[in-house]
């Protein structure tokens, strides 16, 4: 049990910065989660936390003590890789026995630990098997076993379940849950995977090119993101983000106009210059003829995804008169061209859309975000933040 | 689909067929030797493929002969030698050139090739003359450096290129589970490159063994000469006899100890080792 404390801690490669002044704590038993794009530099800060990597700059703290200098066996710290990194020389039962071994924990102590960890994990039928076979799914759960019989002061997970199809996946993620739950060790768990992200973790870190954007519980960051691209990137499907300008008291959308009441008019800030304007998938309702509160304008469902419990209506936008918006290319939204934009609604599948219809779509004015278009920057945010 | 399995078929035949001219095109001298070796001395000229009568009588003499134990310690020794210098020099290379950030790694492996390249020929010359200059020749040393020289671009490759398909997040889940960088080279790291150590060891060993060019070139005395270069100065029992029995003797005895090594090691050199490590 440990927390963790990062205080600017920079990491430079000869040539590139891949982690820039990351400065946070990961509380005593919390789990926080690493997401962000593909080299945005989240293996390197578990890497520098468990002491793979030294820190250029800045200070890794754990329970206050000043790690930086301490090797990685002094630590006491357990990792997951993303490969599993199974000894493929060494039975099941040897694996997971070997940091045991390297701490001379007695005979009998291992075999009880070991023994205890093959229980949690369900690996008993396994121990005298080599890695090589033994499915993806129990090699992944032999190196969790590797890292539990410790009982370390925290556990660090390099997309740890990315190896796995996706039934799997989901599994082993309710296994790690539980794990957690039971244990309440202090778990650093790096994903790409927006599920994992937002069901797993207590606090979540948005990277992006090096820099920490934002950290926060998985509502707080799907609620309010502090910038177009936390705001893009948790969420899935993600975002509908369309051009806007400010006209007075009204927003002005390529499909129509916002009208906002007057004493909430300070609400999307007062910043000129372009605007992009942020709506969640679910903030897009189907509505009937008579409905004309907020914006409605009609739309042709141009594909229809049914998923059972959800129902996704793609349809697209003419940007008529506004400029293209410049949402950020790592964010892999790509949802149109210069003249037209996708928008994704989730609606209530018990609506009969099919593809081709014609649907009228509402959007009320308190569910849409306004960002700047240049800073990508949350105005509704930092606005209602100053309010406060 | 009776034509594909008759293709199989002769397909597997003729693969069997290449294979037993191979083996036996390579075989045969060697079974002439170990035929010659253990005929009579009154035998050996007759032309028979099989020898009449077996007799050791020629292993006895090589043995008594105080030149080839000499020969046979020397060869021990030198090849010895120089098989655990190459292959232990080799392995830091190669884990430099793989593992460590350096400029010039490219540079080191090309540069190692081409000393491969080289013909030791042409070296032969120059070298005896400094090894006489500086009191190598005809020394242990004289000779483990040459072969040292000649082999270690290969140890180097061979190693390197195994070296780098080692998953060295292994290294790294052992150095976080709790290992020195000693020990996760020892426990993880070494088990798995065994198979290339030893089939860089055998090859380091053969070429070191095998040589006769060095040998009979850098040595003139029991001190340093090696079997190879011994069996040149076999002598019959009488100036008027050939001694072709010894020689075939001699040759066997160098010969088994690489046909052991390499039946004991066989196994081992099979990689597949790794398989398993990760995902897969
Ligand atoms: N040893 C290294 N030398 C130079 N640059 C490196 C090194 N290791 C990583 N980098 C660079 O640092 C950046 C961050 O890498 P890192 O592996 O931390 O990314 P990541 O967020 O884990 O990505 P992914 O999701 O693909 O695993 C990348 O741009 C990468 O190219
Ligand atoms: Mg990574």
């Amino acid at each position: 049990m440990s927390e963790i404390e990062l205080r600017n801690v920079s990491k430079r490669f000869t040539g590139a910065t891949a982690v820039k002044r990351a400065n946070f704590t990961i509380r005593d038993g919390e789990f926080f989660i690493l997401v962000g794009p593909s080299g945005c530099g989240k293996s390197t800060l578990l890497n520098m936390i468990v002491g793979l990597e030294d820190v250029s700059e800045g200070e890794i703290r754990i329970d206050g003590q000043r790690v930086n200098e301490l090797d990685p066996k002094d630590r006491n710290m357990a990792m997951v890789f993303q490969s599993y990194a199974l000894y493929p020389h060494m039975s099941v039962r040897d694996n997971i026995a070997f940091p045991l071994k390297l701490a001379k924990l007695s005979k009998p102590e291992i075999d009880r630990r070991v023994a205890r960890a093959a229980q949690i994990l369900e690996l008993d039928a396994y121990l005298d098997r080599k890695p090589r076979a033994l499915s993806g799914g129990q090699r992944q759960r032999v190196a969790m076993g590797r890292a539990i019989v410790r009982e370390p002061s925290a556990f660090l997970l390099d997309e740890p379940l990315s190896n796995l199809d996706a039934k799997l996946r989901v599994q082993m993620r309710t296994e790690i849950a539980r794990l957690h739950n039971r244990l309440g060790t202090t778990t650093v768990y790096v994903t790409h995977d927006q599920t994992e992200a937002m069901t797993l973790g207590d606090r979540i870190a948005v990277l992006r090119k090096g820099e920490v954007l934002q950290i926060g519980t998985p509502r707080a960051l799907y609620e309010r993101p502090r910038n177009l691209f936390v705001a893009g990137f948790i969420g899935s499907p993600a975002m509908n983000f369309l051009p806007a300008r400010r006209a007075e008291g009204r927003l002005e959308l390529p499909p129509g106009a916002l009208e906002i009441p007057a004493h909430n008019a300070k609400q999307w800030g007062t910043a000129q210059g372009p605007l992009i304007a942020g709506f969640r998938p679910e903030h897009l309702r189907v509505i009937g003829e008579r409905d004309v509160s907020g914006l409605c304008f009609a739309a042709r469902a141009e594909v229809v995804e049914w998923l059972g419990a959800d129902l996704f209506v793609y349809f697209d936008v003419a940007l008529k008169g506004f400029g293209e918006m410049g949402l950020p290319d790592d964010l892999d939204i790509q949802r149109g061209d210069t003249a037209r934009h996708t928008l994704v609604a989730r609606i209530d599948p018990a609506h009969a859309v099919n593809e081709g219809d014609s649907v009228r779509v509402g959007l009320d004015w308190r569910d849409v975000q306004v960002f700047d278009a240049a800073s990508g920057e949350n105005l509704t945010l930092s606005n209602a933040v100053n309010e406060h | 689909m009776a034509g594909g399995a008759d293709h199989g078929r002769t397909e597997r035949w003729v693969w069997g067929a290449g294979s037993v001219v191979v083996i036996v095109y390579a075989l045969i001298p060697v079974a002439w030797i170990l035929s010659l070796s253990l005929k009579r001395s009154a035998d050996l000229g007759d032309n028979r493929f099989f020898p009449q009568l077996v007799s050791l009588e020629h292993y006895a003499a090589v043995f008594q002969d105080p030149q080839f134990s000499a020969a046979l310690w020397n060869s021990i020794g030198i090849a010895g030698i120089s098989t655990l210098a190459a292959v232990l020099l080799g392995m830091l290379a190669a884990y430099a050139i793989v593992r460590l950030e350096f400029p010039g790694r490219r540079l080191i492996l090309a540069a190692a090739l081409s000393i491969a390249m080289f013909p030791p020929v042409s070296i032969i010359g120059p070298l005896f003359n400094i090894w006489r200059t500086v009191g190598l020749y005809d020394t242990w040393a004289g000779l483990i450096l040459p072969y040292i020289t000649f082999t270690l671009p290969l140890a180097i490759w061979i190693l390197s290129a195994f070296f780098r398909e080692i998953p060295w997040d292994l290294d790294k889940a052992a150095r976080v589970d709790g290992a020195t960088p000693l020990k996760a080279f020892v426990f993880v790291i070494a088990p798995l490159a065994a198979p290339a150590v030893f089939t860089a060891a055998i090859l380091v060993f053969m070429f070191a063994w095998n040589d006769f060019l060095f040998a009979i070139s850098l040595t003139s005395t029991n001190d340093a000469r090696t079997v190879p270069a011994a069996i040149a100065f076999f002598t019959g029992s009488s100036r008027f006899q050939q001694p072709t029995g010894a020689i075939a003797a001699a040759s066997v005895v160098v010969t088994l100890p690489i046909i052991i090594m390499v039946l004991i090691f066989q196994r081992r050199i099979v990689a597949g080792l790794t398989a398993g490590a990760v995902k897969g």
